[in-house]
């Protein structure tokens, strides 16, 4: 019994130089994300001063 | 005049009804006139309001508008045939407009620097990061909106949009993005006034500019410097959550600046402008009285750069280098006037393209140097 779904468009496949391309682009983002992590963390240190990590455990 | 590109999608029609009303309300003159939009993606109409006076040669405009007409119909398909980006980093990076955003860090350093009063260094630099973002947000922005007729110029061609490594959305998802989130975080590190003037800034270089003045008016790059002259008052806000007058003069500096730099590009790429429709002044008013105007600017330029040593916040080394910086920015834009014709034309304007850049970055780091590092207090002052 043939298929009588329509056909999908789906776009043309990523070649492996594209596919490679979007890797570095995956893992520039994780960096940056990462480096704001450390950036909120230390603008919040500085803005709250030392005596945050002074507190009763 | 060319006929729409099927599929061309003109945001300005979604605009102008928002800011029609809001423009006529603040007794301007109300939203563009057809020109901007239907020119954007071919030439101006024959005798339009700011059609060219000095006409190109028979035969010109027929060539370039076919021309043009296949070029947009080609970004266009190229746009629309893609699914998804293969853009990298550096191609989202090239899209903040790097060397915008680094005479934009001077210059907010600077108006950090000479605001009469101190600030955390971690958070001056944590700031100073939220205005380079926010700055290139709006270069973005920016970039999203003029893909159309970036893809027409020589200069623009090989953006990361008009050239297709990214797609318009994407552009305008990550400047948007930017956007917002430069201005939570300044506010946040900051204060309100800091946060409110970026704001204020993106709108206006990604709204007011890009989307209403530069495709409108001769005068674009004038009002529109006033988006690039922003960054020392929000400096300055930065450090006292006010604003002062020495930010102030730092602001006219760049405005001021602002004319004969981009005249001078205007006058050598007048071709590409005329290409894209962009009515720029020595397309609109002409090659002559544009070098008239680049001298007389720069005549008053020049003054007030020197002022920031009048005021006391500008010390010796400063004196020195603005009147000296100053002359050559007097004298080069004379050469543009005298020099009309042929290799010598060009040459004269690219020279004062060139040293506008050195001048402005000089003496926003020789003022850097002095208030930031103290070498004013150890260098005799000129008043006082």
């Amino acid at each position: 019994m043939s298929d009588q779904r329509p056909k999908q468009n789906t776009p043309a496949p990523f070649s492996p130089e594209d596919m490679a391309r979007r890797r570095r682009r995956s893992i520039a983002l994780a960096l940056v994300l990462a480096g704001l992590a450390i950036f909120f963390f230390v603008v919040t240190l500085v803005k709250t001063g030392p005596a945050i990590l002074n507190r009763p455990l | 005049m060319i006929p729409p590109i099927a599929g061309a999608s003109d945001f300005s029609e979604k605009w102008d009804p928002l800011f029609g009303p809001m423009f006529e309300a603040a007794g301007l003159t109300g939203p563009p006139p057809p020109f901007p939009r239907a020119p954007s993606r071919g030439v101006p109409e024959k005798g339009g309001p700011h059609a060219a006076k000095t006409p190109a040669p028979s035969g010109a405009v027929h060539k370039s508008t076919k021309t043009i007409g296949l070029m947009s119909a080609a970004f266009e398909t190229r746009t629309e045939s893609l699914t998804a980006s293969t853009g990298e980093a550096r191609d989202f990076f090239a899209l903040l407009k790097p060397r915008v955003m680094s005479l934009v860090i001077v210059t907010a350093l600077t108006g950090m620097a000479t605001a009469p009063g101190t600030v955390h260094p971690v958070l001056a630099l944590a700031a100073l990061l939220a205005i380079a973002v926010g700055a290139g947000a709006s270069g973005c922005l920016n970039m999203w909106y003029d893909a159309d007729i970036d893809a027409l110029m020589s200069r623009t061609a090989k953006r990361p949009i008009p050239s297709g490594r990214i797609l318009p959305s994407e552009a305008l998802a990550f400047g948007l993005t930017l956007s917002v989130g430069s201005v939570l975080v300044l506010g946040l590190i900051a204060n309100v006034l800091a946060a409110a003037m970026l704001a204020f800034t993106i709108f206006f270089y990604a709204v007011v500019y890009s989307m209403w003045l530069k495709r409108w008016t001769p005068q674009n790059i004038v009002i529109g410097g006033a988006a690039g002259a922003f960054p020392p008052m929000i400096g300055e806000a930065v450090v006292t959550g006010n604003l002062g007058w020495h930010s102030l003069v730092l602001f006219a500096i760049i405005f001021l600046w602002t004319p004969p730099h981009f005249w001078a590009l205007a006058l050598v790429k007048s071709g590409d402008y005329a290409r894209a429709g962009i009515p720029m002044m020595p397309n609109v008013a002409g090659p002559a009285a544009t070098r008239r105007q680049i001298v007389l600017y720069s005549l008053v330029m020049a003054p007030v750069a020197v002022l920031p040593a009048l005021m006391g916040f500008g010390g010796m080394l400063y004196l020195a280098v603005s009147v000296s910086t100053g002359l050559v920015m007097i004298a080069l834009s004379i050469q543009v006037w005298l020099r009309t014709e042929g290799a010598a034309a060009t040459k004269a304007c690219w020279s004062l393209f060139g040293f506008s850049i050195i001048y402005l970055f000089l003496l926003f780091a020789v003022l850097l140097v002095e208030n930031g590092f103290g070498l004013m207090w150890a260098l005799p002052k000129v008043l006082g």
